[in-house]
Parts: structure tokens; sequence; C-alpha cells
């Protein structure tokens, strides 16, 4: 778990900002998302070399092959992008669902139970996740989960990605529904004046004007779920998070150190990406 | 039913080594808010007024909160060993952006008229700062701090991962020994204290909050 607050505070805190310093952030972002990759690059490298250059020990050698790696990231991609698709398939129809005037009298609890969920450690949640998960591929002999999915992923991989859903879906769920709901009424009541359905009203009207909020949930969702990735290691999901423990089990810092500086560059990676795709899918106009 | 029975066994049995093992969390998280309060608010005083500096030190502290907290443990371990110390300079670094941000658009909010006023009144700048401005944004920054709090705790669960304590310790245990007798149940007891102490840590910002701000605009 990394990030499970990033836009918690903004929502209810942020103040107007002068516009100088409005055209400033507008300015920052989309730099950002030109340099941001380079510089990404240019560290990478700059380790890599610097790497390349230390005298390592064989114990830091074998646990640093460029296989490990490349299999370790693969891995941790793989987590992320399954549990990020899952959270959307999941979330984005839930928060639709809790706007619409029949699931409006849910909307309250649903939000206070999923404000509560953000409390749980994430490292609780996938040890009992494991356990209780676990006990249900064990016992299953002859089952989709087993057979199919965890043949081609690992049970390891399988119950990781379901907890990594459970943990990620707030902020999804949280941006939809604040989305959705800070649609201006009058817009909603021209669009249905005009004779649209409100199914054309959800699809034409709210959802474009909600698209900047959802995104803003996802990219977290996002940053979540990779940094949770991480921690997959530990229930035998695999990930660059193998990496820093054989690590600091063997004592090699320098292992650690690799360990988590790849982990932090791919993470910003990702979020670089989330950034991107914020900007391309972001509806013009708004 | 029976798994209740026996976590609250399990609990009542263990309660000196709980309540060892939550004050060694709560020690680590009140170390790592009281240096990120105090770290976060001056910089967010510093830097209100400069839009470059203002930026560049929110989007600093973005990215802390991007990076996997494992990744961030493990970046300070070559530099300060393991044990408590690389998790809670992490855990540091992720407590300053919900408290900088929120002291920043706290300090925005106060209306230029009223610290105005205050000048005209003859009040220095720092007067102006510690009986005007920041009493007035001070509601807005214990928001940002309560947020970190939250985060804190959460996170300070992997410590154990690290080398160092608290609760995490019990949910470590609880999977090293899963199959044995009791072991679930560690897990839970981690995994529940956590929570609690998250959830009264919460309240009790709440409380000294609402006693700390100014009578005038609770």
């Amino acid at each position: 778990m990394s990030a499970p607050t990033t836009d918690a505070g903004t929502t209810d805190t942020a103040a107007e900002e002068g516009p100088r310093t409005a055209r400033l952030a507008v300015l920052r972002g989309e730099l950002g998302l030109i340099v941001t990759p380079v510089v990404l690059g240019l560290a990478f490298l700059a380790y890599w070399t610097w790497l390349g250059a230390q005298d390592l020990s064989m114990q830091a050698t074998s646990a640093l092959t460029t296989d490990n790696l490349v299999r370790q990231t693969r891995e941790q991609l793989t987590i992320t992008a399954l549990s990020t698709v899952g959270v959307l398939i999941i979330a984005i129809p839930l928060g639709i669902g809790l706007t619409r005037p029949r699931g409006q009298r849910f909307a309250g609890p649903a939000l206070a139970i999923a404000n509560a969920g953000q409390a749980v450690p994430a490292y609780g949640l996938l040890v009992l996740a494991l356990a209780v998960l676990g006990g249900v591929f064990g016992r299953a002999n002859d089952n989709f989960l087993q057979n199919t999915l965890g043949e081609w992923l690992g049970p390891g991989l399988v119950i990781t990605v379901i907890s990594l859903i459970l943990f990620a879906i707030l902020p999804v769920l949280r941006n939809t529904m604040v989305g959705l709901q800070q649609v201006d009424q009058d817009i909603i009541e021209a669009g249905l004046g005009m004779g649209m359905t409100r199914r054309e009203v959800l699809w034409r009207i709210e959802m474009p004007l909600a698209v900047p909020v959802m995104l803003a949930g996802v990219r977290t969702a996002l940053v979540i779920n990779v940094g949770m990735a991480t921690l997959a290691f530990l229930i035998g999901g695999g990930g660059l998070g193998v990496t820093i423990r054989s690590g600091i089990q063997l004592s090699q810092n320098i292992v650690v150190l690799t360990g988590g500086v790849l982990t932090a560059l791919l993470a910003l990676s990702i979020d670089w990406l989330g950034g991107v795709v914020e900007r391309v899918l972001r509806p013009k106009g708004i | 039913m029976d798994g209740v029975r026996s976590l609250v066994e399990f609990i009542g049995g263990n309660t000196s080594g709980i309540v060892e093992r939550t004050t060694e969390h709560l020690v680590i998280v009140l170390g790592v808010m009281l240096a990120a309060t105090l770290f976060s608010v001056f910089l967010g005083i510093a830097v209100q007024h400069r839009p470059f500096a203002k930026q560049l030190s929110l989007g600093t502290a973005g990215v802390m909160l991007t990076i996997p907290s494992l990744a961030l443990f493990a970046i300070f371990i070559p530099l300060v060993g393991i044990g408590n110390r690389p998790a809670q300079i992490a855990l540091f670094l992720y407590a300053i952006l919900p408290i900088l941000r929120n002291t920043v658009t706290g300090l925005d909010a106060v209306d230029p008229a009223i610290v105005e006023a205050a000048q005209g009144m003859g009040m220095g700048q720092v007067q102006q700062l510690f009986r005007v401005r920041i009493p007035l944004a001070w509601p807005v920054i214990i928001a940002g701090i309560r947020v970190s709090t939250q985060l804190i705790t959460g996170v300070a669960a992997i410590a154990v991962l690290v080398g160092g304590g608290g609760l995490g310790s019990y949910i470590q245990r609880g999977l090293t020994s899963l199959g044995n007798p009791f072991s679930i149940e560690r897990v839970w007891t981690g995994t529940i204290f956590i929570i609690v102490l998250a959830l009264v840590l919460d309240v009790v910002l709440g409380f000294v909050g609402k006693r700390t701000t100014s009578p005038g605009i609770r």
C-alpha cells in the first residue's frame, strides 16, 4: 500500500488557487508528462551503469540476474494490470448504480464501508486473503479457479489480484460517485427537457462531465496496485518484492537497493502512464 | 463463531504482548507524525507565497507517495541499516504531502482583508502568522494531519519486513506459521489492532483539533 489517500484531502479542502498558480500547475502538468519519462529513463540508465561498475559478491550476482529482474517486473506488471482492470469492471458500474435514483439510498452506507476499508493495513489484508482463499484453493480439486486460472497465473497471483481489487476499489468508487454527483442538476434538466431519455442523459451528459474526476480515481488505483504488488511476494505472487526480500535476508545492501530503485522507477512510470491516459481521455471543453 | 471464540481466547491470553506491540506501533507513528507535522507546516509557510517553490515541494512530496512503501523502506536500508530507522524515514516522507498541501490551501484561504486588518493593528509578520494566519488555517491543517496519521498507521504494519517492530509482527508471525494453531488469530490480531489504533488516533486528533481551534471559527 502506498497512496490510499492521495486524493482524499483535495476534495474537501481544496481552496481557490490564484490564476498564476493555476497556470503554473497546468504548465507543470504538461511539461511533466514530457519530462518525466526522460528523467526516469536517465535515472534507470544511471543506476544500471553504476550497478555494472560495482564489484558484486557471488550472492548479489546470483540474485540480480537480468532474467530474474525481468521476470519479476513482468509479474508485477501483470498483477497491476489485472487488478486495475478488475477494479474498473466492479467499481465504475457500482458507482453509477449507487448514484441512480433507485440506488441512492445505499450510497451513504457504501461509501462509509469503503472509507472504513481504507484503514485496513495492506499486509494484513494480503495474509488474510491467503488464509481464506488458500483454503478455498486447497479444497477445490477440480474447479475453474484452480485448474484454469491457477495454472495459468499461479494461485499466489490470483489471490494477490483478488485482494488488490478489494483494496483499490475505494478511490475509483468514490471518484465515480463524486464525479457523477457534482454534475450540475440544471444541465441534466436541460438534457431531459430536450427529450433525452435517462440513459442518454447518463451516457451523453453525466459520464463525459464526470470523466476527469473518475480518471483521477483510476490513477490513484493504479498507484495503489503497483505498490501493493510489491508485497505480493509475501503470499507467493512474485514481483520485485522478491529481490528486496532476498537482499534483506542475505544482508546484501546492493540487492535491496536494486529492488527498491527498480520498484520505485516502475511505480513512477506507471503513474506517468496514468497521467498520459488521464490527459488523452479527458473530454475537450472541460 | 469458533473462529471468533479462538480469536478472543488468543487476544485474552496475549494482552501484555499486544500492549507492547501496540506501544511500539504508536511510538513509531507518533514520532514520525510529530516530525512530519513540524517539517510540513514550516515548509508550507515558507513556500506559500513562492509559486515555483510551492509546486516543486508539492510535486516532490507527491512523488514520495507514488513510490511503493516497501521500495522506499528498502532504499534507506543501505544508508541506515535494518530496523525501525528505514521505516521511520520512509513514513516521514509519506506523511508530508497531506499536511503540506493542507497547510498551503489553509493559508491561501485566509481572507487577505483580515491579514491587512492585523497589519493595521500594528502586528508584525511573525505575529500575523502565529496569531492570525495559522489559527485561521488550523482546521484545514489538522485535517491533513489526520489523513497522514491514518496512512502512516497502516503502512507502519510492514516495518516488520525491514526488521522493525510494531503490530505488523503479529501478521508476520501468523503468515510464517500458517496452518498451525493460532496462526490466523495472530493475523487478525495484528490487523484489527492496527485498524483500532488508526481509528482511536483519528478520534483523538479530531478532539484535539476541536479544542485547539480558535472559538471564533469553531
